[in-house]
C-alpha cells in the first residue's frame, strides 16, 4: 500500500511530502526522505516486550504489571523526574505535563540539552522570526551559524533555503546568498557562498563585531576577531544590511559554546539591529522532530516551555536548578521516568550514574543507552509510524503526523493514561 | 435529566427585551425550557442580577502568538500562579496565562463563550489543541486574510466570487468562524519591512489596496452569508492621527445584513487618534464616535487599555515593530507565509505617562458616546489594552462618574487639555451593560441563531448568577460592590451545569468549538483549482493534504452551515 | 597532549539513533576526529585506539583524521563515549559544556567499549537485545 504526504517523525523540519510503501506492518520503501528518513521508517529492531530488570539480569513483563510497577515507583518517589518527550506526539506530552503535576514531579525535556539556552535568550530579548515559507519564498540572504543542516537537518537547504524556489525567488540556487559561520569546516560550509571560521568559543565576539559594524560603529573593530578578518566581517555585515529579506539560522554551535545564552541573545540582538535596515529573521534549527511541540504544549498547560517544577503545587521554573542535568548531577531525584529519548547517551557520565542509581523507567520503542540504565522498560508504537498525533515544526508549524499501519504496540499515549489513572486513583483525586 | 430551576433572579435579557424582572429560569439537557418538573435542582438566585454566559467577541487566547507570549514571559508567569485544587489544573500568568488560567478566571467572571481574535490559518491546528484546553468556554477563532495571497490576487481580479471561494475552502478547512482582516495588505508588506499608511495605499508587489481588500471581503461575507461581519483591526494601529485611517474605513462599509452590522472595527480605541506625534496625540473619540452613530452598518469594540502592565499581541506585525522601537523592551514577530504575520511586545501602562492616559480615556470615550450600546462592545483586545480580568473595573468606570473623577485626579493632570471624558457625564446602567457584554456580541457575532446571548427557551442554557442585587445598588455610588460583583459570579452555568461557584471552578468543562461552513456551488470548490493547488505544491511548505484542521482536534465542534449565494 | 573536544551531530550518528547496540553506531559515536598533523604528534593513524581522559573519567576511542578542524581540536559526534567525558556542570544554565571539553589523548591498545558496556560502567545491566 502507498501512503502519501507522510510526515517524517526524525527532525524538527518536519518534511510532510514522503511517499512511503507499506507491506505487512512494516515500511519497505520511502521516497523524498532523507538518509535519516529512510532508516527511520524502514526501521526493524524494536523492543518486543516490557522488560524488567531483576537481580542483575532482565526479564519479560506483561503491559499490565509495568504500567502498575511504573505507577508505583512514581508515587513512591519524594522527587520524581519526568524527562524527554520531543520524540512523542503533543497529546502524549499533554498527559506528561498533568501526570507531573499530579505527582508534584519536575517535568522536562530534551531543551534542556539543546535549545535550553536559546529559550533562555528568548525570554530576555524575544524572539524576530517567521515560518519557513516566508524564508523559501523571499529570503535572498541565508546565515546558518553553528549549524550544520546537511548533517543535522539533511532536508532544510532544498526544502527551506539554499536551493528551494519561491514565489519572489524564482531561482534559489542563483539568486540567493548562503554564509555558514562556524568552527569547523563541514558539509555545510562546502557549499557557502562565504564561509566564516570563528575560533573555538569566539561566536559572542563575532556577532559583536558584527553588530557594531551594522550600527555604524565599524572603526571599532580590530584586525581580526576570534579568527575572522575584520575585512571579512564587513563583506558579511553588508551582504547583511543589503539583503531583501535575510534568515539567521542557528545551531547547537551556538547553544552549547561558551557564552551559550548570551550568544543567542547576542544573535537575536544583531537580528534586531538588522531590521532597522531591512528585513532580518532568526530560527533556531531544533532538532527532534516534535522538541518544539514539547514547548508548546508544556507552556499553554504550565506556562514554561521547559524545566518545570511542580512540586510547590504551584509550576515553579528555574533553568540552572530544575533542569534535567542539575537535578541528576546533585543526585537529587530518586525516581526518573524517561519518554521518548535517551539520557543515558546525551546526558553527561555522570547523570547516567544516577539514572543507574534510582528506579528509572523508559518509554521507548527501542533499546537504547538508557535501556541498560533502567529498571524497566515499556515499548511502545512509533508516532509517525504506527502512532499519530500532533508535532510542532522548527517554525511552529504544527502538523498531524500520519499512523502507517495498525500495528500492535500501544502508544505512548495509551501507557501514559493508563499510568496517570492508576497514579490518580490511588491520590484518591 | 432531573432540569434545573433557577428561581427568584433578576433577569435582564435584553435580546429576549427583558429588563430587570425577576423571574425563574428553567433548563434542561443543557437548555432553557418552559418549565420543570418538581423533581429539578433549585438554586434561588435571591434577586440578585441573572444574565446570559457572558461572550468576549475579541480576546486573544489561544494559538501560536498567544502561547509565546507566554514562552517568552516566564516574569508574567510568575505574576500569577494558583496550584491544583479541586478540579483546577495549576495555573500561571497574569497577562497572558495558561489556558486553564484564562477558562477558570473568564468562568469565574460568567464568561461562557469567548472569541480568539487573530488565528492564522497555517497554524490552526496550534489554537484548536489549546481551545481543547480550555475547557469552560464555547470557542470560536476569527481568521486571518490580511496579506492571504490567494485574496489579493482575487481581488486584482475583481473577482468577488472567487475571494468568497478562498474564504469558504479556508474557513472550512481551519474550521475558522469568521474573516479577520488585520492591518490588511500591511502584513505582507511586513515580509519586506515594510507598511502600508493608509487605505489607498499599494500593497508590495500585489498591485491591491487595503480598501480594496476590506470591500471585497465585506462583499465576498455577505455572498456566503456567514454569520458574522468582516471583523477588522484598521490599518496604522497605535499611530498619532489614525482616525482618519479609521474614519475612511467606515466610510468604506455597506449597510448589506438586516440582522448585523456588515462591518466589525476591533479595539477601536488604538484607532482613535489625532495629533501627528507622541507629544500632540489627542482623542478623537467623538469624531469616531459620531462616525458608528451615523452608520447602524457598523459596530465596533472598544479596546480599552487598563494601567498597569500587559502584553501587546496582534498579527499586526509592523506595528509591534513601532512599539518596540519605543519601548525597546523585548520584541518578538512570526510572520506566517502567503497569509499574514503577528508580534509580541510586553508594555506597561502607567498613569505617569501623558500618551498612556489619553488612550485609557479614548476607551471610555467611545463607550459612553457610542449612543446605541448594541454598537459597541465592551473588551479590551485582551490582554494588549489590559488582561480582561479587569472588565468588572471598567464596568465599574462606565457606570460611575463618581469613579471617573476619582480616577482622572490620579492620571496625568495635562489630560483633560487632550480628551473630552471630562466633560462626559453619561452613567451607564444595568442593561446597558448587559448588552455591551453578551447581547450584543451575540448579535454581531451572528450566534444567537444557536441559542447564545440570551435566555428565550431554545436558548443554550449559559448563565451568570452575579452577587450584585439591582434594586438596593446604586452602581454610580456604590462601584466597588460593583467591580467585585462582575468579578465573581456566584453561580455560573455553562449549558445547564453549575461549573463555577464564588470564583471557584467545581466541575471539569467540556466546551465546543463553534465554525463555519459555507456551502459553495462545485465549480466554487477550490481543492481541485489548479491556481489554488499550485499555491500549495510550490510555495506553502505544508502538504495541501496536511494543512486541514482534522476533525478529531474538534471533540465537540459544532458547524454553523450556510448556503452561499455565488 | 591537550586538546579541546566538540561534538555534533553527523549523518551516520542520526542514521543509527535507536539502534546504540549496534557495530556501526558504535563505530560511529566512538569516531574521534582529528587533525592530521596532531596525528602525526601523536605517531598514530588512521584506526588506532587512543585513551580520550577528561576531569571526569577515559573512554577509548578510534582516531580517524579529519579535514575540517585545526589543530588542537577533535570531534566526536554526540552520544556516551563523548558524554563519557563531558562535565555536568551547567553554570545555572542546565547546559553543560558539550562542545569544549579538555581531553588529553594518548595511544592505546586497550579495546573500544560496546555502549552497553560503557553503561555498565555506570552502573547499569547491560541488556543485550
Ligand atoms: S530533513 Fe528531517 S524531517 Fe526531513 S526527511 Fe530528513 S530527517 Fe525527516
Ligand atoms: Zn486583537
Amino acid at each position: 500500500m502507498k501512503v502519501e504526504d507522510v510526515v517524517c517523525p526524525f527532525c524538527g523540519c518536519l518534511c510532510d511530502d514522503l511517499v512511503v510503501e507499506v507491506e505487512n506492518n512494516r515500511v519497505t520503501s520511502v521516497e523524498n526522505g532523507c538518509t535519516l528518513a529512510n532508516e527511520k521508517l524502514m526501521e526493524d529492531h524494536r523492543l518486543k516486550n516490557p522488560i524488567r530488570r531483576e537481580r542483575g539480569s532482565w526479564k519479560d513483563v506483561s503491559y499490565d504489571a509495568a504500567i502498575q510497577e511504573t505507577a508505583e515507583i512514581l508515587l513512591d518517589a519524594d522527587r520524581p523526574l519526568l524527562y524527554g518527550w520531543s520524540g512523542t506526539h503533543g497529546e502524549a506530552q499533554s498527559v506528561g505535563v498533568h501526570l507531573a503535576e499530579l505527582l508534584g514531579a519536575v517535568i522536562d525535556n530534551t531543551s534542556t540539552v539543546c535549545h535550553g539556552p536559546s529559550i533562555l535568550a528568548i525570554q530576555e530579548v524575544g524572539h524576530p522570526g517567521c515560518t519557513l515559507g516566508q524564508v523559501k519564498n523571499r529570503a535572498d540572504v541565508i546565515v546558518y551559524w553553528g549549524a550544520n543542516p546537511i548533517d543535522a537537518h539533511p532536508r532544510h537547504m532544498s526544502r527551506y533555503t539554499t536551493y528551494a524556489d519561491g514565489f519572489f525567488v524564482k531561482d534559489a540556487f542563483k539568486e540567493r546568498k548562503v554564509i555558514v559561520i562556524d568552527v569547523r569546516k563541514t558539509e555545510s560550509s562546502a557549499v557557502a557562498n562565504e564561509f566564516v571560521k570563528v575560533d573555538q568559543g569566539g561566536d559572542y565576539a563575532v556577532l559583536s563585531a558584527l553588530r557594531a559594524i551594522v550600527r555604524g560603529k565599524g572603526d571599532l573593530i580590530p584586525v581580526k576577531v576570534a579568527g575572522v578578518t575584520r575585512e571579512q566581517l564587513f563583506r558579511v555585515a553588508d551582504i547583511c544590511k543589503n539583503a531583501k529579506f535575510g534568515a539567521i539560522f542557528f545551531g547547537l554551535g551556538l547553544t552549547m559554546s561558551p557564552g551559550k545564552n548570551k550568544n543567542i541573545r547576542n544573535a537575536i540582538e544583531l537580528t534586531e539591529e538588522l531590521n532597522r535596515h531591512t528585513k532580518f529573521t532568526i530560527s533556531p534549527m531544533r532538532g527532534h522532530w516534535n522538541v518544539y511541540g514539547s514547548n508548546e504544549v508544556f507552556t499553554w498547560i504550565s506556562g514554561y516551555p521547559y524545566a518545570v517544577d511542580f512540586a510547590r503545587g504551584i509550576a515553579f521554573y528555574n533553568p540552572g536548578e530544575t533542569t534535567s542535568v542539575d537535578i541528576l548531577r546533585r543526585g537529587e531525584c530518586d525516581a526518573c521516568l524517561v519518554v521518548a529519548s535517551d539520557p543515558g547517551a546525551h546526558f553527561p557520565r555522570a547523570c547516567a550514574e544516577h539514572l543507574a542509581r534510582i528506579p528509572t523507567v523508559q518509554i521507548d520503542p527501542h533499546v537504547n543507552a538508557t535501556t541498560h540504565l533502567a529498571t524497566l522498560q515499556i515499548p511502545v508504537a512509533v508516532t509517525g509510524i504506527d502512532a499519530e498525533g500532533t508535532a510542532y515544526r522548527m517554525d511552529g508549524v504544527p502538523i498531524r503526523t500520519r499512523k502507517l499501519y495498525e500495528g500492535t504496540y500501544p502508544s505512548d499515549l495509551e501507557i501514559l493514561g493508563k499510568i496517570y489513572a492508576r497514579v490518580k486513583e490511588a491520590k484518591g483525586s | 435529566m432531573t432540569g434545573l430551576l433557577v428561581k427568584n433572579a433578576y433577569v435582564i435579557d435584553p435580546l429576549s427585551g427583558v429588563n430587570g424582572e425577576i423571574m425563574d429560569i428553567a433548563i434542561r439537557d443543557g437548555k432553557i425550557v418552559e418549565e420543570v418538573g418538581s423533581g429539578a435542582v433549585v438554586i434561588d438566585a435571591g434577586g440578585c442580577l441573572t444574565l446570559p454566559g457572558g461572550i468576549d467577541s475579541h480576546s486573544h487566547v489561544c494559538g501560536t502568538k498567544v502561547n509565546f507570549g507566554r514562552y517568552m514571559s516566564p516574569e508574567d508567569m510568575r505574576a500569577g500562579r494558583t496550584a491544583r485544587k479541586g478540579v483546577m489544573h495549576v495555573t500561571s500568568g497574569y497577562s497572558v496565562p495558561t489556558t486553564f488560567g484564562n477558562s477558570y478566571r473568564y468562568s469565574s467572571m460568567g464568561y461562557t463563550t469567548v472569541l480568539e481574535g487573530a488565528m492564522a490559518p497555517l497554524e490552526a491546528r496550534h489554537t484548536h489543541e489549546e481551545f481543547t484546553a480550555t475547557p469552560h468556554q464555547d470557542m470560536l477563532a476569527n481568521t486571518l486574510f490580511d496579506g492571504n495571497w490567494s485574496i489579493m490576487e482575487a481581488v486584482r481580479d475583481k473577482d468577488v466570487k472567487r475571494a468568497a471561494a478562498v474564504v469558504a475552502w479556508t474557513l472550512a478547512a481551519v474550521k475558522g468562524f469568521a474573516i479577520k482582516l488585520t492591518n490588511p495588505g500591511g502584513t505582507e508588506a511586513w515580509g519586506w519591512g515594510e507598511d502600508v499608511h493608509s487605505i489607498r495605499d499599494e500593497v508590495p508587489h500585489f498591485g491591491v489596496t487595503p480598501a480594496e481588500i476590506i470591500e471585497t471581503m465585506i462583499q465576498a461575507n455577505e455572498l456566503l452569508n456567514l454569520p458574522h461581519s468582516v471583523h477588522i483591526h484598521c490599518n496604522n494601529l497605535g499611530v498619532p492621527g489614525n482616525y482618519q485611517t479609521t474614519l475612511d474605513t467606515i466610510g468604506l462599509a455597506p449597510d448589506l445584513n438586516r440582522e448585523r452590522q456588515s462591518l466589525y472595527l476591533t479595539h477601536v480605541q488604538f484607532h482613535s487618534y489625532g495629533g501627528s506625534t507622541w507629544k500632540d496625540i489627542c482623542s478623537k473619540s467623538e469624531e469616531v464616535a459620531r462616525a458608528v452613530n451615523a452608520r447602524p452598518q457598523v459596530a465596533i469594540d472598544m479596546g480599552q487599555i487598563m494601567f498597569g502592565r500587559t502584553t501587546t499581541m496582534t498579527a499586526d506585525g509592523p506595528m509591534e515593530f513601532k512599539l518596540y522601537m519605543l519601548h525597546h523592551n523585548k520584541w518578538s514577530n512570526h510572520d506566517v507565509e502567503l497569509e499574514t504575520g503577528s508580534g509580541i511586545i510586553p508594555v506597561y501602562y502607567s498613569r505617569k505617562s501623558l500618551v498612556n492616559c489619553v488612550m485609557w480615556a479614548i476607551g471610555l470615550e467611545l463607550a459612553l458616546l457610542t449612543k446605541n450600546p448594541w454598537q459597541c462592545m465592551l473588551a479590551t483586545d485582551n490582554p494588549n489594552g489590559a488582561p480582561f480580568v479587569k472588565y468588572p473595573e471598567i464596568i465599574a468606570l462606565l457606570m460611575s462618574r463618581k469613579l471617573r473623577e476619582y480616577e482622572m485626579k490620579a492620571i496625568d493632570p495635562r489630560t483633560e487639555h487632550f480628551v473630552p471624558l471630562f466633560a462626559i457625564d453619561r452613567e451607564l446602567d444595568w442593561y446597558e451593560i448587559a448588552v455591551m457584554t453578551r447581547a450584543a456580541q451575540a448579535k454581531a457575532l451572528g450566534i444567537t441563531r444557536i441559542g447564545k446571548g440570551h435566555l428565550a427557551p431554545g436558548a443554550e442554557a449559559d448563565i451568570a448568577i452575579y452577587p450584585l442585587k439591582p434594586d438596593e445598588l446604586d452602581p454610580a455610588v456604590d462601584y466597588q460592590q460593583v467591580m467585585a460583583g462582575f468579578a465573581k459570579t456566584s453561580y455560573t452555568i455553562k449549558r445547564g451545569r453549575v461549573v463555577a461557584r464564588d470564583g471557584e471552578v467545581i466541575v471539569e468543562g467540556a466546551n465546543s468549538t463553534i465554525w463555519t461552513r459555507a456551502e459553495v456551488p462545485p465549480e466554487f470548490d477550490l481543492n481541485k483549482d489548479p491556481e489554488f493547488v499550485k499555491k500549495f505544491e510550490q510555495y506553502y511548505t505544508v502538504r495541501m493534504r496536511n494543512y486541514p484542521v482534522q476533525d478529531i482536534y474538534l471533540p465537540r465542534g459544532v458547524s454553523i452551515r450556510t448556503e452561499a449565494s455565488l | 597532549m591537550r586538546f579541546v573536544l566538540n561534538t555534533g551531530r553527523t549523518i551516520r550518528q542520526g542514521s543509527y539513533v535507536e539502534r546504540k547496540n549496534s557495530p556501526v553506531y558504535r563505530e560511529e559515536a566512538a569516531s574521534l576526529h582529528m587533525d592530521r598533523v596532531d596525528m602525526l604528534d601523536l605517531e598514530i593513524e588512521e584506526g588506532s585506539h587512543v585513551r580520550v581522559k577528561s576531569d571526569q573519567g577515559a573512554v577509548v576511542m578510534v582516531a580517524r583524521p579529519a579535514d575540517g578542524l585545526v589543530r588542537g581540536e577533535v570531534f566526536v559526534c554526540l552520544g556516551p563515549y563523548a558524554n563519557f567525558l563531558v562535565n555536568p556542570e551547567t553554570h545555572g544554565t542546565g547546559m553543560p559544556d558539550f562542545k569544549t571539553t579538555v581531553v588529553t589523548i594518548e595511544p592505546t591498545t586497550d579495546p573500544v567499549p560496546t555502549v552497553r558496556e560503557l553503561m555498565e560502567q555506570c552502573g547499569g545491566v547491560g541488556y543485550e537485545g
